[in-house]
């Protein structure tokens, strides 16, 4: 069991960062992504237990989210996004006003990906935040390499549409 | 906005991190505790040999309390030998004796518990711890005198509390040589008319071969 436990704190230290942001930038709110991530990880660690032979600890984590980003939405109504001075994001700049320009954009790309399709956000976290390949989306969703491909483009389309509409980015 | 500027946009989401304290509280509560840390380090080398430092001191002082017979005896036999090779050649013969109290001491409370599987091993200690004290004694040492009484006096209360006598050649004959030498040296000295007296008792004693209470009378007109 201790050696079971100190794989899985390896799996926890390589994915926190990622599970993380992937729930965060869906539900937007600190507390609610820690109580998520938290359960992602308590999930995980207790299949983890019965079965350690997991070929795919991403995919297997990101699953565990996104099933409990859905079960969140559907047993409570979205009503509210946090504002973006309790968002905790790390920035390394060193100028204010940068910083703050910044912030800003990645509040509103983010108001805006939140806004997208579920299917769509997962490709374009996935690809353009998490790094993953086509092949590994594909692999993640049991879909096509290529059916995967067209969906990305079109998240990324569907992205950018909405961008250009939002005032922020227009103005 | 072009598809350029707008992957940029999205990759500063990166950005995005949870809080150090709380991914560390997390994982601690998640996995019960800090994965660095094992509680039992047997792998660890160092922690390893401390643990064991602490198993060892905490055995022998366990074993401070055992009995002939029981499982920790043997650990307080050689603890007891590796302090003996730190007693200096003076203080040897006071070691002796304190482990020979020792052993009746043991046999005493074995006696008491009634646990008579242990009797045997009990006796035997007794008889190798006076064995071992009785050995180097001098007349001409009013110190060695009294602790050879001393010993006498608890032997024979062990034999009361056991009910059986523990026989002990070597004490025997500590008794009858110390006694013969120490009257053959009072025969060599000018005595006055009361030390006379107690010579010819100790003479008397000594006849009948009672060479402890011939002791005794010397020690307490010694005082």
């Amino acid at each position: 069991m201790a050696n079971y436990k100190k794989e899985f704190g390896k799996i926890y230290d390589q994915y926190i960062n990622k599970i993380y942001r992937f729930i965060f930038v869906k539900v937007s709110s600190e507390d609610i992504a820690q109580d998520l991530c938290s359960e992602t990880f308590l999930k995980g660690w207790e299949s983890y237990k019965n079965n350690p032979n997991i070929e795919n600890p991403s995919a297997f984590l990101y699953r565990i989210a996104r099933n409990l980003v859905i079960d969140h939405y559907r047993q409570k109504a979205r009503t509210q996004f946090v504002s973006p001075e309790t968002v905790p994001i790390i920035d390394p700049s060193q100028r204010i006003e940068e910083n703050a320009a910044l912030n800003s954009d990645m509040d509103q790309v983010k108001i805006v990906l939140a806004d997208l399709k579920e299917d769509y956000q997962n490709m374009i976290i996935w690809h353009y935040l998490d790094q993953l390949s086509v092949p590994e989306i594909a692999k993640l969703t049991g879909k096509t390499e290529d059916a995967t491909r067209v969906k990305l483009c079109r998240a990324l389309k569907s992205l950018r549409e909405r961008c250009n509409k939002s005032d922020h980015f227009t103005s | 906005m072009t598809e350029k500027e707008l992957i940029g946009k999205v990759q500063e989401l990166r950005q995005i991190k949870p809080r150090k304290d709380w991914v560390l509280s997390n994982k601690v509560s998640l996995l019960g505790e800090d994965t660095g840390f094992t509680f039992f380090p047997y792998f660890k080398p160092a922690l390893a040999g401390l643990v064991s430092v602490f198993v060892l001191f905490g055995l022998f002082g366990f074993s401070q309390n055992s009995v002939p017979g029981s499982f920790l005896y043997s650990i307080k036999k050689i603890t007891e030998k590796s302090q003996s090779f730190f007693v200096s050649d003076e203080g040897k013969t006071d070691f002796a004796f304190n482990l020979a109290d020792k052993r009746m001491e043991e046999l005493t409370r074995i006696a008491g518990n009634n646990q008579v599987k242990n009797l045997p091993q009990a006796i035997t200690e007794v008889q190798a711890s006076i064995s071992e004290a009785v050995k180097n004694l001098s007349s001409s040492d009013q110190k060695d005198l009294e602790k050879l009484a001393e010993l006498g006096k608890n032997k024979q209360i062990a034999e009361q509390i056991l009910a059986a006598q523990i026989d002990s050649e070597e004490l025997d004959n500590a008794y009858m040589n110390l006694t013969e030498s120490l009257i053959q040296d009072l025969e060599t000295r000018t005595l006055t008319e009361e030390k006379q007296e107690i010579l010819i008792q100790m003479k008397e004693l000594f006849e009948l071969g009672d060479y402890q209470q011939a002791l005794e009378l010397y020690l307490v007109n010694q005082q």
